[in-house]
């Protein structure tokens, strides 16, 4: 264990490398840059912008600009953001939790309705039920998460007015209730694609444990298919499904935002792309490796998990 | 002696097994049937209608669908939607095939020579690969986009820089599994170069996956397309995409919806068809089943 | 509450005249900041409400020092007081000092190099610490600190020799005689000496994330990329506050901003305001007061000058001519901004009115260039001496106004032999050095020209504020003439309004018969507020509506 955690982490060192070296690169390429936002207000003069260039540390050459980045994340150090000087961690902290729970909402409703379409495709093969899940799920996996996000406002929002179009709630409501209703429509959009993943590997994930010699022990023992399904063959049948979770956080960040797009809710997504836009280069660098870590640390987490859970899995 | 002669005689492709059981396959069939009808509309369409996808009437601005000769309705600066949905979905289509070919071979050679290479060579392209794969791949794409212009070519190339990783895993794992087996080794006694034994012989027999892969890449590569236009970093206007069309959309919505709906109904259905295309393909090539 | 006396109204006799002219109430309210208007409508005794702004921007800049943009400054305008500040007539009232100094009173010398401020005695920061000249010592210093990451630091830099004479009294000199430094100040907000003098460094103190004013509200709270909360300052020193809760809300989206105003889940818009194509929906709405008001900011076709296409005049005189601008603004803008002729807001007292209109005819265009020798080509664009009239029109992707205005003039200049190609950039790298070292071919872009009100447009349009050829400033269309250089050197020297007025209508003038750029329209700005709202005043010289919240108030 201890040298299959050692092996990970150095591996996910060489990860992160990586990325940041791609991602600084891409970054760089940007003509322009975060002092761009100042090149119409009438009172900046050139001067104006050279002093700041020199005291942002941008007219420095780019590998020590790296170097020098790379330094200082090594010692906790994430930089300051260029737009409000706050520190990159207290930026992107702010901005977590409303990703978390957007994520976090979005995926309980796609394990719950996933799991469900899952099974229930399995144990009734071929089904008409079946059928209509499996063409439902890739034309789910084919919608374009925004336009899906789109077409319901314009129902729930603008034609029927039963949810909100957007925000992650009222200013001075801050109850419960009120997040929970700015929170269905943009958490249905984004779990649309994952219920059709889990649903998809739930089913193949059934089929499989299914056929496993001891369901058919359980079954011979006269146990009710019932039961049999629910504890042996779910049981068994989730284990992959852990691994599943963790693989798909990029594709969940994606996702969300897209989503936080068109939905104006205040989460990491939009702060990727506002800072983009400002070209607020720590921002979008401590998002990256921010993201990038969230990836490795779901990898990591679900193949112990398994491990745990599955002995015969042996971990090296 | 019949079997023989149906393997060994001049070989009729469209009797073989494969295209058989494509044929069989309902859902892929109705997805070459929409993507055909979709190719065609957009080839023809444009030649077809009253008006240039580019002519502007600013007096007939947000006619809804079915106004004279405007069956879609027109955008915000009077064009005709149809003619824009039709010219875009070349652009978008075209994007999508040559995004497909590219980040095809992109990871088809990188994945053959991680594959049969293996060792530090095929260590650090792999960890290039989960590199890649653990952005979020719009944040990558919208960087890359930002910091190039976007042309429909550049577009394309960066479509293709963030779609090849997948295919290089398939193959990888394809070529890995085959670098053991007997044609292999008799290739190598024969004193074959690796090159030859990479691309003429190991090659070939991994096609199955590749097709797959490359099918669903096309899928992904419409969608990408639509998410960068969508945000205002990829093909940029007057030349229409499926994704640009939507751009703009979100602010119309309430007086407007079918500037929102009839560009993104189009995408769902073009991805829609290679996605069932590409599952009538895995299961005629038996291609393990390890996606969706 | 402060006396009245210490109020000295700036307006001449003329001012009132021209005002009452242009007439219209709202327009005669006084923004007496620090003495309450005799027809002040009746504010609660003490502050009670909330009112909940919203922006399309998220403010992030707290420190008024530091580089920010137009939705910092709501921030600024509630949290801080400045020296002066500039009301909506363009006329500059005392804020923390008890007179404007100007020649006439001796607070600035004949020469305008020597300056003498009196402040007021009765000011204190949000934590209790009076106020002194010491603050404004600090502030100016502050400013050009060479590790401090200043804002503008333009006319700043000409101080010298600042001294504190008392408390409530100090002096400097300018380096030279440069007028429009008293405007920049109505923008220079006062920081607290007592505070920041403790950091090490100052571009990352804690009083960046909190500030700390002597403005009618106080820093509450910052939920980040959500909203600001502000409370009421109730020991503020000028007229109100008369509401308890100040809250800036961020809503990304200009439609979804609009949207919560229709539904009342904010009580008034601020930048970008609403926009053009609700502005006859949000006019109609009930219990909404919704009102068009003149802007700073020209839309225009800025031509890079020293490309071979644009050299000619009458290539500029030929494109201007084919700009269907009524079909634009009525078509595209829904009739919102008005055409302007100038790069002047239409409101400011330096505004050239007599400028000859531009008259959208084809004909006419497509004669200018035939007689000027561009002849059409095999492919119907036209050429001389080698030069296709093509060029590259550029401007940020992602504004969808603007993209169709490009597409109408690209089918409209296809019309008359010239071609407009469409290349846009995202706003980062649009406007670096593209826009500023002059590498774009043609450009649109809505451009406040002058700086709280000054007419001074020296860095626009003088021939030494063009980057490209060595010189520092924001002429980035590369214009130049010897005549206009002149005038501008002259008007940066003069401190008389009526001298002033008359360098800058002439400099209007020749700019209008040069044509370095292509005027589309002055912007509106659709104001909308809930109806009970009151105290609320549009001002064009401060970049946002909240610049003076310390006045408003809910109906009683």
């Amino acid at each position: 264990m201890r040298g299959f955690l050692l092996n990970r982490l150095s591996q996910s060192l060489i990860l992160l490398l990586i990325v940041s070296v791609i991602g600084f690169v891409v970054l760089n390429l940007l003509p322009g840059g975060p002092l761009a936002q100042f090149g119409l207000d009438p009172g900046m003069t050139q001067d104006d912008l050279d002093r700041l260039k020199v005291q942002l540390g941008l007219n420095r050459p780019l590998w020590i600009q790296y170097l020098d980045w790379a330094w200082r994340l090594l010692q906790g150090d994430w930089g300051h953001s260029f737009r409000d000087g706050a520190t990159v961690l207290a930026v992107i902290g702010r901005h977590v939790f409303a990703t978390l729970l957007l994520m976090g909402t979005s995926t309980a409703i796609a394990i719950a309705i996933g799991t469900w379409i899952g099974i229930r495709g399995a144990t009734h093969r071929y089904s008409l039920f079946d059928h209509v899940a499996t063409v439902g799920a890739m034309v789910a996996l084919s919608i374009p998460t925004f336009w899906f996000g789109l077409v319901g406002i314009y129902i729930f929002s603008l034609q029927l007015g039963w949810l909100p179009a957007g925000n992650m709630y009222t200013i001075g409501d801050g109850s419960v209730l009120n997040y929970l209703h700015h929170l269905i429509l943009p958490s249905i959009v984004l779990s649309l694609v994952h219920v059709a993943i889990w649903s998809r590997y739930m089913r193949t994930a059934t089929l499989d444990a299914i056929s496993q010699d001891f369901v058919k022990t359980a079954r011979a023992k006269g146990l009710s298919e019932r039961r049999v399904i629910m504890k042996h063959v779910v049981g068994n049948a989730l284990l992959p499904m852990i691994t599943l979770a963790g693989v798909q956080l990029p594709s969940i960040l994606t996702g969300a935002l897209v989503t936080e797009t068109v939905f104006t809710w205040p989460g990491m997504g939009r702060l990727f792309l506002d800072s983009l836009g400002y070209s607020d280069y720590p921002v979008v660098m401590g998002l990256l490796m921010f993201s990038a870590i969230l990836v490795i640390l779901g990898n990591l987490i679900a193949d112990i998990a398994v491990a745990i859970v599955d002995p015969r899995i042996r971990l090296g | 002696m019949t079997a023989l002669a149906a393997n060994a005689g001049p070989s009729r492709w469209w009797r073989s097994r494969t295209v058989r059981r494509f044929t069989s396959h309902h859902l892929a069939l109705l997805g070459v049937a929409m993507i055909t009808l979709l190719t065609l509309a957009c080839v023809f369409g444009p030649h077809l209608l009253p008006y240039d996808s580019l002519y502007i009437d600013l007096r007939a601005r947000f006619s809804p669908p079915l106004t004279g000769d405007h069956y879609l309705g027109t955008d915000p600066l009077g064009r005709d939607v149809a003619a824009r949905l039709f010219m875009a979905g070349r652009t978008s289509l075209l994007v999508a095939f040559f995004a497909m070919l590219l980040s095809t071979l992109i990871g088809t050679l990188v994945g053959v020579i991680a594959g049969y290479r293996g060792g530090w060579i095929g260590a650090a392209l792999m960890r290039t690969v989960d590199g890649f794969l653990s952005f979020p791949s719009i944040f990558l794409l919208l960087a890359l986009a930002a910091a190039l212009k976007p042309s429909p070519a550049m577009v394309t190339v960066i479509v293709a820089v963030t779609s090849w990783m997948e295919v290089a895993r398939i193959v990888e794992a394809e070529v890995r599994s085959l670098r053991e087996r007997e044609f292999v080794l008799a290739g190598r006694m024969l004193g074959l170069s690796g090159t030859h034994i990479m691309f003429r012989e190991i090659l070939p027999n991994a096609m199955g996956p590749i097709i797959v892969a490359a099918t669903l890449t096309v899928a992904r590569a419409i969608l990408l397309e639509a998410y960068i236009s969508f945000l205002g970093y990829g093909i940029q206007p007057p030349l229409p995409s499926w994704g640009n069309m939507l751009e703009g959309a979100q602010q119309y919505l309430d007086s407007a919806p079918w500037l929102a709906i009839i560009p993104g109904a189009a995408i769902t259905m073009a991805v829609t068809s290679f996605n069932f295309i590409g599952d009538g393909l895995r299961d005629a090539l038996d291609v393990r089943d390890d996606r969706v | 509450m402060t006396e009245r006396s210490n109020t000295k109204s700036n307006y001449s006799r003329r001012d009132a005249l021209r005002l009452m002219a242009i007439g219209g109430a709202a327009g005669l309210i006084a923004p007496n900041l620090l003495g309450k208007p005799a027809f002040a409508q009746n504010p609660p005794a003490s502050p009670t409400g909330r009112v909940i702004v919203g922006f399309s921007q998220e403010p992030t800049v707290f420190n008024p020092l530091m580089p920010h943009t137009e939705c910092d400054d709501a921030v600024h305008f509630s949290v801080f007081d400045a020296l002066v500040r500039m009301d909506s007539k363009g006329v500059l009232q005392p804020n923390l000092v008890v007179e404007v100094p100007s020649q006439k009173n001796g607070g600035i010398s004949e020469d305008g190099l020597k300056w003498r401020l009196r402040l007021r005695d009765d000011v204190r920061w949000h934590d209790g610490k009076p106020f002194t000249a010491e603050d404004v010592k600090f502030t100016l210093e502050l400013i050009t600190n060479p590790k401090f990451r200043a804002w503008r630091t333009a006319g700043h830099s000409l101080v010298r020799d600042i001294k504190v004479v008392s408390p409530t009294e100090l002096t400097w000199r300018m380096e030279e005689a440069f007028a429009p430094y008293l405007s920049f100040l109505a923008e220079t907000f006062m920081v607290p000496k007592h505070i920041l003098e403790k950091e090490a460094d100052p571009n990352a103190a804690a009083f960046n994330q909190a500030p700390v004013g002597t403005g009618a509200f106080k820093w509450a709270q910052r939920i980040a990329g959500d909203h600001i909360e502000l409370v009421a300052n109730t020991d503020y020193a000028g007229e109100g506050p008369y509401l308890e809760r100040l809250v800036f809300k961020y809503i990304p989206d200009m439609t979804v901003l609009y949207t919560q105003f229709k539904s009342g889940d904010i009580d008034l818009v601020d930048q970008a305001f609403i926009t053009a194509d609700h502005y006859e929906e949000a006019s109609k709405l009930s219990d909404r007061a919704v009102m068009l008001e003149r802007g700073a900011s020209v839309e225009s076709i800025y031509l890079n000058l020293e490309k071979p296409q644009f050299k000619d005049p009458a290539v500029r005189q030929a494109l201007y001519a084919a700009i269907d601008r009524k079909a634009i603004l009525e078509g595209l803008y829904y009739g919102v901004h008005t055409p302007t002729e100038t790069f002047m807001p239409q409101n400011s007292y330096y505004y050239n009115p007599n400028l000859p209109a531009q008259e959208f005819n084809i004909e006419r265009a497509r004669q200018i260039l035939d007689e000027a020798g561009w002849v059409p080509g095999a492919d119907g664009i036209r050429v001389k001496d080698g030069v296709r009239l093509s060029f590259a029109n550029s401007t940020t992707s992602g504004n969808h106004l603007r993209e169709q205005t490009q597409q109408f003039l690209q089918q409209t200049f296809a019309e008359i032999g010239v071609e407009m190609t469409i290349s846009n950039l995202p706003a980062a790298v649009m406007w670096g050095d593209f826009w500023l070292k002059s590498q774009f071919e043609s450009a649109i872009s809505g451009v406040t020209n002058v700086i709280a009100g000054d007419p001074d447009v020296s860095n626009r349009l003088h021939t030494k504020a063009i980057v490209a050829k060595g010189g520092k400033g924001s002429n980035t269309g590369q214009y130049s003439n010897p005549e206009v250089d002149a005038l501008l050197e002259k008007g940066t020297r003069t401190f008389d309004r009526e001298e002033r007025r008359a360098i800058y209508l002439r400099v209007q003038e020749i700019v209008r018969q040069d044509l370095p750029f292509l005027p589309l329209f002055a912007y509106a700005n659709v104001f909308g507020r809930k109806e009970g709202l009151e105290g609320f005043e549009a001002n064009s010289n401060a970049r946002v509506a909240s610049w003076h919240a310390a006045g408003w108030h809910w109906k009683g």
